[in-house]
């Protein structure tokens, strides 16, 4: 790459002049050596993840004949400086999240339809389900790499201990609840101090008992939180805070401490994403177990949160081609999985090895039987609604008397912003 | 250029003098004030087209729920935290004696001035924590069961203030000591000539000389009971469901989080209002003091 080769020679005028090709690359590179060229924005934080895209870009670089940029971003920086430079300045490739954060960019015609390569590569089939990730209106503007998947965890040893079984259905909640409490245990952990989490437990209500067309309709504003169609969801998650089922004085504590309950014995499940595994001693990660969240309303399929990242071609990229052969390539199975390795993501390919973590193959296994995912309640909602939203539901599961209040308010939101 | 720069220097100086201030005043507060007022007309995401709403933020505003719990909250800081001055002014008193080890109780009593109020926030989040806080030890020592304080609606606001208000009473308690090193120790003497001791020299000889101080003092406890943000940011994110928001968290959490710039424009607007009444007054007064010396 130019920026090396320049910076050897570590005088001022050279490294400005480095400075300066770095800056535009674009305009110097075709006099350097090879005609095609390709510029890759990447947001990766860990240091090893960023290593990885280097890797992958500089192999794909020798063996397609193109010389290749990195340019790489602070990840929350990244998040409002992709709105200026989709505009001004895009490059081939870039970064991102799918589902409305994706949807908002397509709207405003920012990404490229790659539909013709997903069909051409024949990635449907290993896509699976996360293909819905990325499709608007019934073309994809990305792939999906790998995500986050939602559901319970609990540790094998505290349920051998105390004779706990993971709930099958939605009565076993109460068994679980009795139990643990005659063992002394918080049945489900939860700290919703970041409200986060409430949203997270809403959106498996919601899914379980109305499906995910409903969900999703939902989260595009097009039903009203005060319909009755949410009646049964908030009933029976009343129900829930009625029987002490969660833990208390739950919004004094972030999702960190929660986990942290179940990890020391205390508690006996949590609603969380496999991102877990980094609240255990490396010891237990053995006794981890994850569990589907239970099925509700007979005969509605198996629905989840898969929170799922995503990569994009710029709908003004300059090297449309070299763009695309370039996802050909970082998308084959060995590649994408080298990517996700250090980052310890769930691979949205299906025939991604997924390596020797215990949390990753358990939920890989459960990947296999979804029928199709949401991404999460604030990814996939207004960000305004979101806030408002995961607000009524944290009031909510403190004080369930308020139900109509609460969500008066969430709808007034919801009409200020879809009508 | 000498001749010129004589004739004109009276003037010139002064104005070089306070250009560098003038300008980020200028810059700073005055521009970027004027410039919220007028953002506060719009719908607006922070990054996309801005569309003129008129007033629609400002009556929104008076049908919002949440803001009337910030007014409440603003309100709760105020008055908890006028307890700073008269507290800060009887450690003062406390420290001011020359006995043997006060310098170390006065270091002990200045301490949280020097620590952030991030830092200050997250002290107290643990001493508050309901399992593991010093403050449940505490009550589990009586046998009783600690009030979740963080989580309780009712209570929050009071817990968060309290912890504010910690370092704000050893604010004022510096100010204070340094008001009783200036006393006039002829008045003090006179005083005692009249046979004027224990409260009535307190009252009559040496509180109407820390008038100044007590002034100051009250000025800056309500202006920093106005803006409180810090503390609440740390330790509840304004929570439990915005029951310990305050107008000024309020504005950053509809502008960061819910994208609504011109909303949080309109809170910032009025919050303005409301400390405008207050800066106004302390103008008045130290107006009036210069004009008494």
């Amino acid at each position: 790459m130019t920026i090396d080769r320049i910076s050897l020679r570590p005088t001022r005028r050279a490294f400005m002049g480095g400075m300066g090709a770095a800056a535009s690359t674009a305009l110097f590179a075709p006099a350097i050596a090879q005609s095609r060229q390709l510029t890759i924005i990447s947001n990766r934080g860990n240091a090893d993840q960023r290593k990885a895209v280097e890797n992958i870009a500089a192999d794909f670089g020798k063996a397609a004949g193109v010389s290749v940029t990195v340019n790489n971003m602070d990840h929350e920086a990244h998040k409002t400086a992709i709105r200026n430079y989709l505009v001004a300045s895009p490059p081939d490739i870039c970064f991102w999240f799918s589902g409305q954060r994706m949807r908002s960019f397509v709207e405003k015609n920012l990404f490229e339809d790659i539909s013709d390569l997903i069909a051409k590569e024949n990635w449907a089939g290993p896509m699976g389900t996360s293909i819905g990730a990325v499709t608007v209106n019934g073309k994809q503007y990305g792939l999906p790499t790998g995500g986050i998947l939602w559901g319970l965890f609990y540790r094998q040893d505290t349920f051998d201990q105390f004779g706990l079984k993971a709930p099958e259905t939605f009565e076993d909640f109460f068994t679980l609840a009795a139990q643990s409490k005659k063992a002394g245990l918080t049945p489900m952990s939860i700290g919703t101090k970041d409200m986060w989490t409430a949203g997270g437990w809403f959106d498996h209500m919601n899914l379980r008992i109305n499906g995910l067309d409903h969900h999703m309709d939902l989260m595009a504003g097009k039903i009203k939180y005060t319909d009755a169609s949410l009646k049964e969801v908030f009933d029976l998650w009343e129900r829930l805070v009625k029987a002490d089922f969660f833990s208390a004085n739950h919004t004094s504590y972030a999702w960190d401490p929660a986990a942290a309950a179940v990890v020391q014995k205390k508690a006996a499940m949590i609603d969380l994403g496999n991102f877990i595994k980094y609240a255990f001693p490396a010891d237990d990660l053995a006794q981890v177990r994850f569990k589907p969240f239970p099925s509700i309303r007979p005969g509605v399929a198996q629905y989840e949160d898969f929170s799922v990242d995503s990569i994009h071609i710029p709908s003004g990229a300059r090297n449309k081609e070299a763009a695309k052969e370039f996802l050909a390539y970082f998308y084959k199975p060995e590649n994408l999985g080298a990517y996700l390795a250090p980052e310890g993501n769930m691979p949205a390919r299906s025939d991604c090895p997924v390596g020797n973590d215990p949390i990753l193959k358990m939920a890989a296994e459960s990947m296999k039987t979804i029928k199709g995912t949401a991404q999460y309640f604030d990814r996939d909602t207004d960000p305004d609604l979101a806030q408002a939203g995961m607000k009524g539901f944290q009031e909510f599961m403190v004080r369930p008397e308020r139900r109509e209040q609460i969500l008066g308010q969430i709808e007034r939101t919801r009409a200020r912003i879809y009508g | 250029m000498t001749i010129w720069w004589r004739r004109h220097r009276n003037w010139l100086t002064p104005a070089l003098l306070l250009a560098p201030g003038l300008f980020l005043f200028l810059v700073v507060i005055i521009w970027s004030s004027l410039e919220t007022f007028w953002i506060s007309f719009f719908d607006w995401d922070g990054m996309g087209v801005k569309t003129w709403v008129g007033l629609a933020n400002y009556r929104e505003l008076l049908d919002d729920p949440q803001f009337y719990v910030s007014l409440k909250n603003n309100l709760i800081w105020l008055l908890m935290f006028l307890l700073a001055p008269p507290a800060g002014l009887a450690i003062a008193f406390l420290v001011n004696q020359k006995i043997a080890g006060m310098r170390v109780m006065k270091s002990l009593f200045f301490m949280p001035l020097v620590l952030a109020t991030v830092t200050v926030g997250v002290i107290f989040t643990w001493f508050y924590d309901p399992t593991f806080g010093l403050l449940a030890l505490l009550f589990r020592a009586f046998g009783a069961e600690a009030p979740a304080l963080l989580s309780n609606e009712h209570l929050v606001t009071f817990a968060v203030v309290a912890s504010a208000l910690w370092p704000q009473i050893a604010f004022c308690m510096v100010l204070f000591l340094a008001g009783l090193n200036n006393l006039d120790e002829e008045l003090i003497g006179a005083g005692r000539v009249d046979g004027a001791r224990g409260l009535a020299m307190l009252w009559h000889v040496v509180l109407p000389q820390l008038t100044q101080v007590a002034f100051i003092a009250v000025a800056i406890t309500i202006v920093g009971a106005l803006r409180s943000f810090d503390a609440i940011s740390v330790m509840t994110a304004g929570g439990p469901f915005g029951s310990s928001t305050t107008l000024a968290y309020q504005m950053y959490e509809q502008s960061l989080f819910s994208y609504r710039f011109g909303y949080g424009a309109a809170i910032a607007t009025i919050l303005f209002l409301i400390m405008a009444v207050f800066i106004a007054w302390y103008l008045r007064g130290l107006i009036r003091a210069e004009k008494g010396a």
